[in-house]
């Protein structure tokens, strides 16, 4: 037995041309799951509600408090609130899966012989990340570009008026590009190394040891959904309020 | 370029992911969080109306109690002055009878008193006559004539008067 360990996640199968990975299977796996809980949610509404229903209440209120008294006005937490807790569920469910039992046993072997693990953690694939972080990227952009205007937004980043202000719009470009960076790679490390920890642990001790990283990994789980949604809903929030001295701006135009 | 391939990024799992993540996305929002809080927002409404309902029916509540014992006051009041009236009505009604028996009784009284008189001028009438008629019996047998009618009476009478 030897340890394995790869960045990039592993082709199970070609369809056409299309690479089908491991970990996308892994995240549409965790789609289909969240998709069929809120059916059963949805068609099993009743005024008394159930264990199930009240899970989901739980979530759904005590997230949009959340929500509300991070942003502030209501109106704008139900916009934002989707977002929020689609990013929070769906991260929260791949990485709480990770932790089924058994699952990364299960291995697929092609001709070669070479084996490739059925499922891998969705998040500790680097493209699953770089996508939630470009989706909320990308939006943060648009709530920006929405509340300011477009040249009111770039006015942001190119600003001609001193040299000192030229440099802080440079800073700002930067800014928003390390977003993109600081975002992903604080996902993908957390879950990536938790899942490597993990192999490097259970290769070296297989009974016993893995259980405190295991405790961690699930705490690190629940932590790194809830950082990531909330850092997205942060910067909507940053996004979507207008300076004091942009109001006076405005009102001297 | 490189760095790509090693973290095994490629435009179409990207895609394929986006399109994943979107779809979640799109039917969580059509089937979890807007019918979710419809309902929250329904059950609220429901709850908030319910609660002001029974503070209703309370209230109303409250205000038929006040109203059913100001009801019964009245009634035990009106009861009251009912009986005392009966009372006074039975009291007159007494006296007016007690009054009339008395006039009666007097009527009667008064009626028999009259009767008693008259029969015993009636008697004295005719026992003065049968008391005559006697008399002058009594004289013919004494005198032993008979005494025409005329004579007779007025010689009783004469006796009569000096009686």
């Amino acid at each position: 037995m030897e340890l394995e360990i790869s960045i990039a996640p592993d082709v199970l199968f070609y369809i056409g041309s299309f690479p089908m990975t491991n970990s996308l299977l892994w995240s549409l796996f965790i789609s289909a799951f969240l998709i069929s809980i809120a059916f059963l949610v949805r068609f099993s509404l009743k005024t008394i509600p159930g264990t199930l229903q009240n899970c989901a209440e739980i979530l759904v209120e005590e997230g949009f408090s959340f929500v509300r008294s991070v942003i502030g006005t209501e109106e704008k937490a139900k916009k934002v609130f989707p977002l929020f807790a689609t990013l929070f569920l769906f991260i929260l469910a791949a990485n709480v899966f990770t932790y089924v039992p058994g699952q990364s046993a299960v291995t697929l072997y092609n001709e070669g012989g070479a084996g490739t693990p059925l499922f891998r953690a969705a998040l500790a694939d680097y493209s699953m990340v770089l996508v939630l972080t470009l989706i909320s990227v990308f939006v943060v952009q648009i709530v920006a570009v929405m509340m300011h205007g477009p040249f009111g937004y770039l006015g942001k980043f190119l600003n001609f008026q001193s040299p000192l202000k030229f440099f802080l719009g440079l800073m700002n470009i930067v800014g928003e590009l390390a977003k993109v960076l600081s975002l992903s790679f604080r996902l993908f490390g957390n879950i990536f190394a938790g899942e490597v920890l993990g192999a490097v642990i259970l290769f070296l001790v297989p009974f016993i040891a893995p259980l405190p990283f295991m405790f961690l990994g699930v705490m690190t789980a629940i932590v790194q959904a809830f950082v990531f949604s909330t850092l997205t809903l942060v910067f909507i929030t940053l996004a979507s309020e207008i300076e004091a001295d942009e109001l006076v701006e405005q009102a001297s135009m | 370029m490189e760095l790509l391939q090693a973290f095994g990024i490629d435009y179409k799992i990207l895609l394929a992911q986006l399109v994943n993540f979107a779809i979640l996305f799109f039917v969580l929002y059509k089937v979890g969080y807007k019918p979710i809080f419809t309902f929250l927002e329904d059950r609220k409404r429901k709850i908030a109306s319910g609660i002001t309902m029974a503070e209703k029916a309370e209230a109303q509540l409250r205000a038929a109690d006040a109203e059913k014992s100001a009801i019964i006051i009245d009634a035990k009041k009106e009861a009251n002055t009912i009986i005392t009236k009966a009372h006074e009505l039975a009291e007159q009604g007494k006296e007016e009878k007690v009054k009339q028996a008395k006039d009666e009784i007097a009527a009667i009284i008064a009626k028999e008193r009259e009767k008693i008189v008259a029969e015993k001028t009636q008697t004295l009438k005719e026992v003065k006559a049968e008391i005559a008629d006697v008399i002058a019996l009594a004289l013919e047998k004494i005198t032993g004539e008979k005494m025409d009618s005329e004579k007779d009476k007025a010689m009783i009478a004469d006796m009569i008067r000096h009686k």
